[in-house]
């Protein structure tokens, strides 16, 4: 049994006395892909905005590999090595997409003021290897075209995917993607669902991935998280989850009804 | 690189400044001092709001404590304007280092509010501690001289400025095609998404904040002997409003706007300083002008225009105003439900 990457233990969280989260645990092992599914509601951003310190829970704590991070600040936790994404799509507009990349290796470079504005040689040749490397990642996610343009000037979709590739550029060791898939078309979705295998084979990182495409989950996942009500409900390989009673009533029968009404 | 393009433009400027001391009157040599003063006010204020996106109202005092700072160093210590100058600019960077510490725990328009009521109790500093500061009156800097350069002193002034603008404009722009100006405008993009990928929000807010007082420091110092004259009214929230207005018509978020928006600036209010009234309302005319319909600052014309003024972290105008595109509602797509 290897240590887990990320580790969540009895979570809760609450908003103005409404619980949010009740005691929730969570074990992701090195190179896992998580899915985290659940309805509309059901406290899966706020457990990613718990583990990446943006909320504090009221109970419990959280591990980066063995590491609590719990009360630390934002920046801290992602020092530490833990990326990710948002539900929304959070590409700096000011910046090329290339720029947006090298923004990205921002905790594995050490340029301070000085050396910038002096533009001495540890600068340019730090410039160097960060464009390299923003380039390089780009090239992975099949973005490479799109260096120079302003991030806004890509479709929705190909934003999430520049800002996966952001996150992915400083080889974090766990990531966390809030619904990534939103915003890509059926087509797209197959060569994301392709991506996704690629970063987990190549990357050697842990993915906890939020996503309402239940097919990609069922995919790509080697173990599935189901919440509900701020409580996990199911755990499982896919096929366990797939078929688990209580998941079908709260989840998943829900939109299969919804499709047939 | 393009015949206009920013670097020919920018060295013919250059040249121009070089030799305008051969050319100008002593009221002409003045004013190109002036804009080379307010060049570096503008680089310091677009730093910190164009590029940070910290809306802050405090270098209006850090452009009179480095004024000060310089002159009362001189007058009460004897210090040789050598020292005084860079003394009292890092004591204005200082000064804005300090101050952004509470200040930045605040966002918004608090942050504004808090850094406007600094401002003014500088004002009040300026006007009340009479024993150091002369009260409303200010007082007379030392003369100084160049020797042994052969340069009288305003033509020496004029260079000594000319030098320093030069120096920290590369230097600026240097730092903003850095990891260090990435991090500026990842915190103005996107605080939550800047702190995702390490930023740390307040050690980056404070260090714009201690760059943007350095500049309005060196400019303070500069402005204090081309006017050979320090008081209150120099250093008002007049100035905010100047310092603004330059960012706002040269472009926020680059630095040759910077220069751009002190030169057409400066300029303007000289040649309307005869007619009486008409500064303010020309003044704000110019104002309304680029808020309502040029947002990005006639850099953003030049850039879309003329080849070769492209700037690294200017591709896209920040619109702080435009809410984040809407997610798409987060429904299941249901037939892939099915097993
Ligand atoms: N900052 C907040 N303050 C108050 N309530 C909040 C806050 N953030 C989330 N909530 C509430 O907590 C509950 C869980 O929200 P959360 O965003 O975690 O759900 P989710 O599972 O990500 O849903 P979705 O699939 O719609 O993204 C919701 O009822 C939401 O209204
Ligand atoms: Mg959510």
């Amino acid at each position: 049994m290897t240590a887990p990457a990320l580790r969540v233990e009895g979570v809760s969280v609450g908003f103005g006395g409404v619980r949010v989260l009740e005691g929730v645990d969570l074990d992701v092992k090195p190179g896992e892909i998580r899915g985290l599914i659940g309805p509309n509601g059901a406290g899966k951003t706020t457990l990613l905005n718990v583990i990446c310190g943006i909320h504090r829970p009221d109970a419990g704590r959280v591990l980066l590999d063995g590491v609590p991070i719990t009360g630390k600040k934002p920046s801290s936790i992602a020092q530490l090595g833990l990326g990710r994404t948002f539900q929304t799509s959070q590409l700096f507009r000011g910046m090329t997409v290339l720029e947006n990349l090298m923004a990205g290796l921002y905790r594995r470079t050490t340029t301070n003021v000085l050396a910038a504005g002096l533009n001495l040689r540890s600068h340019r040749e730090e410039e160097e290897r960060t464009e390299e490397a923003a380039r390089k990642a780009l090239e992975f996610v099949g973005m490479a075209q799109f260096a120079d343009r302003p991030g806004t000037a890509l479709s929705f979709g190909q934003q999430r995917v520049v800002e996966i590739a952001r996150t992915l550029i400083s080889e974090p060791r766990v990531v966390l993607l809030d619904e990534p898939a939103v915003g890509l078309s059926l087509n797209r979705l197959a060569e994301f669902d392709a991506l996704l295998r690629r970063i987990r084979d190549e990357k050697g990182v842990a993915l906890i991935l939020i996503e309402h495409v239940i097919r990609l989950v069922m995919d790509v996942c080697d173990r599935v998280t189901v919440l509900s009500s701020g409580r996990r409900i199911a755990e499982g390989v896919p096929d366990e989850v797939r078929n688990d009673r209580q998941v079908i009533e709260a989840y998943l029968g829900k939109e299969l009804r919804a499709r047939h009404s | 690189m393009a015949l206009f393009g920013r670097r020919n433009v920018l060295l013919v400027l250059l040249a121009v400044a070089l030799v305008l001391p051969a050319v100008a009157n002593s009221y002409q040599l003045y004013i190109g001092n002036l804009v080379l003063i307010y060049t570096l006010l503008a680089i310091g204020m677009n730093l910190l709001l164009g590029f940070a996106g910290q809306l802050a109202f405090a270098n209006a005092a850090m452009f009179g404590i480095g004024a000060y700072g310089t002159g009362l160093l001189q007058v009460h210590f004897g210090l040789p304007f050598a020292i005084a100058f860079p003394a009292g600019a890092l004591i204005a960077a200082a000064v804005g280092l300090a101050i952004s510490f509470p200040a930045l725990r605040l966002s918004g328009l608090y942050l504004a509010l808090s850094t406007l009521a600094f401002a003014q109790f500088t004002q009040w500093i300026f006007l009340h501690w009479e024993g150091v500061t002369f009260g409303a009156g200010g007082f007379k800097t030392p003369q100084i001289s160049f020797d042994p350069l052969p340069v009288s002193k305003p033509v020496g002034l004029y260079y000594l400025s000319l030098l320093v603008a030069v120096a920290l404009y590369i230097f600026a722009r240097n730092l903003v095609a850095s990891r260090v100006g990435r991090a500026f405008v990842a915190v103005r993009d996107g605080e939550v998404a800047a702190q995702s990928l390490g930023v740390d929000l307040l050690r980056t807010k404070a260090l714009a904040f201690g760059i943007s007082g350095f500049y309005a420091g060196v400019a303070g110092g500069l402005y204090s002997q081309a006017l050979n004259y320090v008081s209150p009214e120099g250093y008002d929230l007049f100035q905010i409003v100047l310092h603004k207005a330059m960012i706002v018509v040269g472009g926020m978020g680059s630095v040759a706007g910077s220069l751009l928006g002190a030169g057409i600036i400066i300029i303007v209010l000289e040649l309307l300083r005869a007619v009486k009234g008409a500064q303010e309302i020309v003044f704000g005319g110019i104002l309304l002008v680029f808020v309502l319909f040029l947002r990005g600052g006639l850099i953003s014309v030049i850039q879309r225009y003329v080849k070769g003024w492209d700037e690294p972290l200017h591709a896209a105008p920040p619109r702080r105003d435009e809410p984040p595109p809407l997610a798409v509602p987060a429904t299941p797509v249901a037939e892939r439900a099915a097993p």
